[in-house]
């Protein structure tokens, strides 16, 4: 008899959020309510998981699989949730779309979230996708009075189902070819001789690398981003690719181990890809979050720049970097919530223009977070950056960190040039004073972290390297 | 043994005449009517050769849920009375010869199916399925079912769930200004707060509502 108590994260998520769901529907306009609730059951996870924190084991015929590796990214997804409803909760009363759903939804698509990262097994692993990306879908579209939520989650959903049948039509070549679907069988009998295995691994890796929008699946991104809910688009910005970064690295670590040569050639076109376009592209946009889409698929490719390196210290470094991601995408857009102006919230660069004189604290946050971004020393984002250069130049691919050490110059750019409209462009009426504890914590938490990175920068990077040996 | 072939054609006519009657008849609800008939028997059919799994999810999903959809949506677009059926219409359809292209092709590709299915010893190891012929199919479904793919079930549960969340919280609207029946207030009013004695003054009336 296998020991469920093993499983209590997912267990404990599955209850508590049919009991929130209970109680949201019981109660008349639970909003307040169960966001409360949400709080409590997310820092509890975060406990449970801490708990057993260094426990590894197998579940359910192998299908399921916990270790530190999974641990670390679930309290990662579990932290990133956490302060998205923090500084979500004012934008959502004023927009009205305070349904309690919201945050039942946003569990559930946790959940989703949990079960793919565990899954040692194809059926487990794509059940948990189709969680995770359902929840997204209906997230997307939440705002339903307005169009072009409507159109972003349309948009959303469409795609989205598309790289799903193309991940499955990948999972089934798979199972065909090695007649198992089962994570570890795979990895033992998918090798440069089996030909179908190949062709399965680059359908399954154009379905992933949709979910994380990498160039040349990211053509939703940018519309999905503006067009949802400023609260929703921080979810997706932050949490899914979280997510999607600990897939790849559980795929390329143990189904397509023996494949390594054949994934290596993608991963580094997709990354080179997603650096150059996140940068060039980002340059034109006016839209506060169009740039944060553009910027996120530059990100994305950084990351994937370390994996496709195949080595302890490139997995590593692209974990430090996608935990520094959440930190710094968790500030820009506490910084988002706090630009009200005339009871609106403003998305449009130019909204930005002078605001240093007004609100002086936010200008020198944004600027921290801003630098960071661009990875300038020294914040915490240089650091993320020099760690995915070191473990890329290790392994001797100078092609890939020239072109990238490039697209950081180029992307330095236009983050520089949204400083240089905060600081030095004409003074703009000042936004609306309002007080908010939750977005005013979040934004000095991440700015404080990202200051005070470069104290002891190897820390976040030795336990990472211990996650993954064990 | 008798009673069995007896059984056999008594559905696979019924079956077949059914089908003849999906696309022959001029009403349209008619004809989904038959194409529920048709599904029924064919579940029969299912059931006899010891498929009762597959013949209760033949019930269950497309009579119960497919064919009905069906029905809705013929009744909702209005389309019970069809003008061009091939057989009586007097006008000659353009549909006609790219039907027939269809309907061969198909037709050649059943043959190879058929052909092929003398070989299928060379293709498809049946000894891979370890059926145990005192199970039915249910159990066997359920015992791996609900030992070893549990996990899988469950999820599939909250997947469903997830779905009908979504589809409230995109389509409910609460609206505004609706009067209904409230049985509470309705039953708690007494004679004294609703009932008001006036004495009317000759040719001067009561103010209603006042």
């Amino acid at each position: 008899m296998e020991n469920i108590n093993l499983f209590l994260p997912e267990i404990f998520l599955v209850l508590t959020i049919l009991a929130t769901l209970m109680i949201g529907v019981f109660f008349k306009n639970s909003y307040n309510l169960v966001t409360k609730i949400v709080y409590g059951i997310l820092v509890s996870l975060i406990l449970i998981i801490l708990n057993s924190f260094d426990e590894s084991f197998k579940l359910f015929s192998d299908s399921y699989t916990s270790n530190s590796f999974t641990n670390f990214f679930k309290i990662l997804i579990l932290i990133g949730t956490f302060f998205i409803l923090i500084i979500t909760q004012k934008f959502i009363k004023e927009n009205k779309i305070n349904n309690f759903e919201y945050p039942v939804v946003l569990l559930l698509s946790v959940l989703g979230m949990f079960i793919m990262i565990s899954a040692n097994d194809l059926i487990l692993f794509y059940l948990g996708l189709e969680l995770q990306s359902l929840a997204l879908y209906i997230l997307a579209s939440l705002d339903r009075n307005n169009l072009k939520s409507n159109e972003a989650g349309l948009k959303y959903f469409i795609l989205s189902a598309l790289a799903s049948g193309l991940l499955l039509y990948g999972c089934s070549l798979l199972y065909g070819f090695t007649s198992s679907t089962n994570f570890d069988v795979i990895g033992l009998k998918a090798n440069t001789k089996n030909l179908g295995a190949i062709f399965a691994m680059v359908f399954i890796l154009v379905g992933l690398a949709f979910k994380i929008s990498a160039v040349p699946f990211h053509m939703w991104t940018p519309d999905v981003y503006e067009g949802a809910p400023s609260s929703v688009t921080s979810f997706f910005a932050v949490v899914p690719k979280v997510a999607g970064i600990a897939v790849f690295i559980r795929f390329m670590q143990i189904p397509f181990n023996q494949l390594a040569d054949h994934w290596q050639t993608i991963l580094i076109f997709i990354s080179l890809a997603s650096m150059i376009l996140g940068a060039v592209a980002a340059i034109g946009q006016t839209n506060i979050k169009r740039l944060i889409a553009y910027s996120s698929i530059g990100h994305i490719g950084f990351a994937l720049a370390g994996i496709s390196t195949n080595s302890v210290s490139g997995y590593s470094s692209s974990i430090v970097y996608i935990s520094i991601y959440v930190v710094m995408n968790l500030g820009i857009f506490a910084c988002i919530f706090l630009m009200k102006r005339d009871g609106k919230y403003c998305e449009n660069l130019k909204d930005l223009s002078g605001i240093s004189k007004h609100h002086p604290i936010l200008s020198i946050s944004l600027l921290i977070i801003l630098f960071s971004l661009a990875g300038i020393p020294p914040f915490a984002g240089f650091f993320a950056k020099f760690y995915i250069f070191m473990s890329v130049i290790e392994s001797k691919m100078y092609t890939l960190a020239i072109m990238g050490l490039l697209s950081t110059v180029i992307s330095a750019f236009y983050y520089l040039r949204i400083i240089k409209i905060i600081y030095f462009d004409d003074v703009n009426k000042p936004f609306d004073k309002f007080k908010d504890l939750g977005i005013s914590t979040t934004l000095l938490l991440s700015s404080l972290i990202l200051a005070t990175f470069f104290v002891y920068p190897s820390y976040l990077n030795i336990l990472v390297k211990t996650l993954i040996i064990n | 043994m008798l009673a069995h072939t007896f059984f056999f054609y008594f559905f696979s006519i019924i079956s077949v005449g059914s089908a003849l009657m999906v696309i022959t008849s001029r009403n349209t609800v008619h004809a989904v009517f038959f194409l529920i008939l048709d599904f029924i028997s064919i579940g029969c059919l299912f059931i006899m050769i010891g498929a009762e799994f597959l013949g209760m999810i033949m019930l269950i999903v497309y009579v119960g849920a497919v064919a009905v959809l069906f029905l809705f949506v013929v009744m909702m677009l209005n389309v019970a009375e069809q003008k061009q059926s091939w057989f009586r219409g007097r006008e000659k359809s353009a549909h006609i010869p790219v039907g027939l292209i269809v309907s061969i092709i198909i037709l050649a590709e059943v043959l190879v199916v058929v052909g092929g299915w003398k070989y299928k010893s060379n293709f498809i190891k049946t000894e891979m399925l370890a059926v145990d012929g005192n199970l039915t199919n249910t159990h066997m479904l359920g015992n791996v079912l609900y030992t070893q793919y549990i996990h899988l079930f469950q999820v599939a549960g909250v997947i469903l769930l997830l779905a009908m969340i979504g589809a409230i919280v995109l389509t409910y609207t609460k609206r505004q200004g609706v009067k209904t029946q409230s049985y509470f207030t309705q039953l708690s009013r007494e004679k004294k707060t609703s009932i008001k004695l006036v004495e009317v003054d000759s040719n001067k009336g009561v103010k209603i509502d006042g």
